[in-house]
């Protein structure tokens, strides 16, 4: 460990810590764009000058070691001078584009100049460089070339992320350009981490563009369930529903990162993909106590039972329905549908696995110890099906061939969060349950590697839905509370009423 | 402690009720025994409402108007600061990615809940583009099936606007400055 003095603070740091990183650790502000922890020093943005003691000159430390006994200040009067013109050099070009700029709210450029900068002209009624504007990159990302601060962040993640090699800043001085080259568009699987790491409105996700104003929405911590890596996100919504996701670090699972097609998990959450109600036969809506009657009916009456599970729930939930079906109706048929078979060790070597479901380890584990769990394949006709269908309907290929098998039996219970249009036809399926999407529950997620991962409600989307564990409750008839997660009052009120005249 | 005082005895309140009853008194004779003149409209001060109308000054903050750009398109770009201000949450905008690059984000629909409104006119005065504004019309009644959420229809083609109100802010101007 080193001993360092950062604005008066003394702290230690590890060795090999870099200056900037101590500045982190102590708690003190300090300007900066290019330089980003997973990615290589640029040193380019000339933001994070430090006064070092002992050091004529000012010195950027994002390039800088810490070393024994070192001092280092961004209070003094120069190095605040320093920041202040090297921010206006930033903003000398920039375009008065914040009103239509999808990053206002969460801009760098933005926050640093408040917090760094001097004043500045609302006008910006300078004459500027022009560049190209809306440029289409790839099929996640749009770039506007007049609002980029050059930090090269997004070229460096590239080059040393994806090695993919897409981006590249072209041209000199004032007229550079980030662009890609002819004929190969940033179209890797994890090209909206360059939206992230993007300290400014430069590069925008399509897919969130316009949909609303990052000030509207608020955010909850939970997991991706797009494949078996699970990695950290942080969950954007408001009473709508859920608007992106963003990636959270965790070194043991993700990183800094997350791929593209996980970005699209949220919108199996959101009420346009779900199942809102409880449905009969031909999808005729009934109440929830009347599903719960025909429910009990169709399991009481039956000889034979049998359920369909998918690696899509939590460990909890496995928990209670395996135990309802083995202890309470004495069924020893519990069967694992395997939404994306002989696909477990497919690995793009960064993060995103072929396995589609996030809990298959866990599945697989509690069936184990129960010494039950068999593949769907070897389902044969029952007097009453349960299946718990899966809730990313995305990347499921053999839906049709399942449904056929399933609907041989005489009578089937479908409970599932998404809205599967071809159930409404079949016969066979005399009853449709809705179930919570994992951002509405509290539970446990294994991982590929083993980690167990829990999930909190976030925000509820479906009232009326269930999570596994409560529909096990209710079919025994006992008492379930519900947590309902983020609540927005029922009269509307505006809440940034209260933060008027704060920056 | 109670904030409210008791009402002390003294009259200080009469002064000012006599002298506007003398006002009002006033008023009621002229009325009564002159007849109205057409060039003073001012003189006469009843009007028979609803056949005549008065006249607010153009910086009345009645209803709203979106105004629009040379081309006739709104001018608005949907960057929701109106309704971010807005304390009654009135103020509800769909945007949408525009086909023109540099105009890039337009709303597809912009409603106001005129019954909410409070007629503050903070709307107005967030607005980086002169986009919206606040009128000298003021009559809001409709019966009961009439619409109070204003559309873009409303705000910014009404036939009283004749067309649209253009906006001070151009962006085509300033593209062409270099700016
Ligand atoms: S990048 Fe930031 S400063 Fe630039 S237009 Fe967008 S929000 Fe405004
Ligand atoms: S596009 Fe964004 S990340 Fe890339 S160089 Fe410009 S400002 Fe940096
Ligand atoms: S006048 Fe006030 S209350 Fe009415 S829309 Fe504008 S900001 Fe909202
Ligand atoms: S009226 Fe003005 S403030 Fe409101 S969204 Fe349009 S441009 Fe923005
Ligand atoms: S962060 Fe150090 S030079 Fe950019």
């Amino acid at each position: 460990m080193l001993k360092c003095k950062i604005n008066d603070k003394e702290i230690e740091v590890p060795e090999g810590t870099k200056l900037i990183e101590a500045f982190k650790l102590a708690d003190q502000d300090i300007a900066h764009y290019c330089y980003h922890s997973a990615l290589s020093v640029a040193g380019c943005c000339r933001l994070c000058m430090v006064d070092i003691e002992g050091n004529p000159r000012p010195q950027i430390a994002c390039n800088t070691m810490v070393s024994e006994g070192m001092s280092a200040t961004n209070q003094s009067d120069s190095i605040k001078e320093t920041v202040k013109w090297g921010l206006d050099f930033h903003l000398i070009n920039h375009p008065l584009d914040c009103p239509v700029c999808d990053q206002a709210g969460e801009c760098e450029l933005q926050n640093q100049y408040m917090k760094f900068g001097s004043g500045y002209d609302s006008e910006m009624a300078e004459k500027k460089v022009k560049k190209n504007k809306v440029v289409d990159l790839g099929k996640e990302v749009v770039l506007d070339s007049e609002r980029c601060v050059l930090c090269s962040r997004c070229v460096r993640f590239t080059s040393e992320i994806t090695r993919t090699n897409e981006l590249g800043i072209f041209n000199r001085g004032d007229r550079s350009e980030v662009g890609t080259f002819k004929g190969k568009p940033l179209n890797n699987n994890y090209s909206v981490n360059t939206v992230d790491i993007c300290p400014v409105g430069a590069l925008t996700s399509k897919d969130f563009r316009f949909n609303q104003r990052v000030w509207y929405l608020k955010n909850k911590k939970s997991i991706c369930t797009g494949c078996s890596t699970g990695c950290n996100v942080k969950a954007y919504f408001n009473e709508d529903g859920y608007f992106r996701f963003k990636p959270v670090v965790n070194q043991e699972i993700n990183g800094y990162w997350m791929c593209d097609e996980g970005r699209k998990v949220y919108k199996s959450t959101n009420k346009e993909n779900r199942l809102m109600g409880y449905e009969l036969q031909y999808g005729d809506a009934c109440s929830k106590e009347e599903a719960f009657k025909v429910a009990q009916d169709l399991i009481s009456s039956a000889v034979t039972t049998a359920l369909v599970v998918t690696g899509q729930q939590s460990n909890e939930e496995y928990e209670s329905i395996i135990s309802y079906f083995k202890e309470t109706l004495n069924s020893e048929q519990i069967y694992h549908w395997h939404t994306t078979p002989g696909k477990e060790d497919e690995f793009d070597g960064l993060l995103m696995r072929g396995d589609k479901n996030p809990n298959t380890k866990g599945l697989q584990k509690i069936l184990s110890e129960k010494g039950l769990g068999k593949d769907v394949s070897e389902l044969s006709s029952v007097d009453t099906l349960v299946v718990v269908g899966p809730e990313n309907m995305t990347h499921v290929k053999d839906l049709k061939a399942q449904l056929e098998k399933f609907i041989q039996s005489q009578n089937v219970i479908w409970l599932g969060s998404a809205l599967v249009e071809e159930l409404k036809e079949m016969a066979h399926v005399k009853l449709q349950m809705p179930l919570r999407t994992y951002l509405e529950k509290t539970g446990t997620f294994t991982n590929h590697a083993g980690q167990d991962q829990k999930v909190t409600v976030v925000k509820t989307v479906n009232k009326q839905a269930l999570a596994l564990t409560d529909w096990v409750q209710l079919m025994q008839n006992q008492e379930v509370q519900q947590d309902q997660g983020v609540k927005f009052p029922k009269v509307k009120t505006n809440f940034f009423m209260d933060d008027r005249g704060t920056v | 402690m109670s904030l409210v005082k008791k009402q002390s005895d003294d009259l200080w309140y009469m002064p000012a009720i006599l002298s506007g009853m003398r006002f009002t008194f006033k008023t009621m004779l002229k009325n009564l025994f002159t007849r109205p003149d057409p060039k003073d409209k001012l003189a006469h001060r009843t009007y028979n409402y609803p056949e005549e109308k008065y006249e607010y000054s153009p910086r009345f903050k009645g209803n709203h108007i979106l105004t629009v750009k040379k081309d006739g398109s709104l001018r608005c770009t949907a960057c929701m600061l109106c309704a971010t201000y807005c304390p009654a949450s009135c103020i509800k905008i769909i945007a949408s990615e525009s086909d023109d690059k540099a105009v890039e984000k337009f709303p597809i629909s912009y409603e106001i809940n005129i019954l909410r409104c409070v007629f503050c006119g903070f709307c107005e005065e967030a607005c980086p583009v002169d986009a919206i504004r606040m009128g000298p019309e003021w009559q809001t009644p409709g019966l009961a099936a009439e619409n109070f959420d204003y559309d873009i229809k409303k705000l910014a083609y009404r036939a009283q606007l004749e067309g649209g109100i253009p906006s001070r802010v151009d962006d085509v101007e300033r593209h062409e400055a270099g700016i």
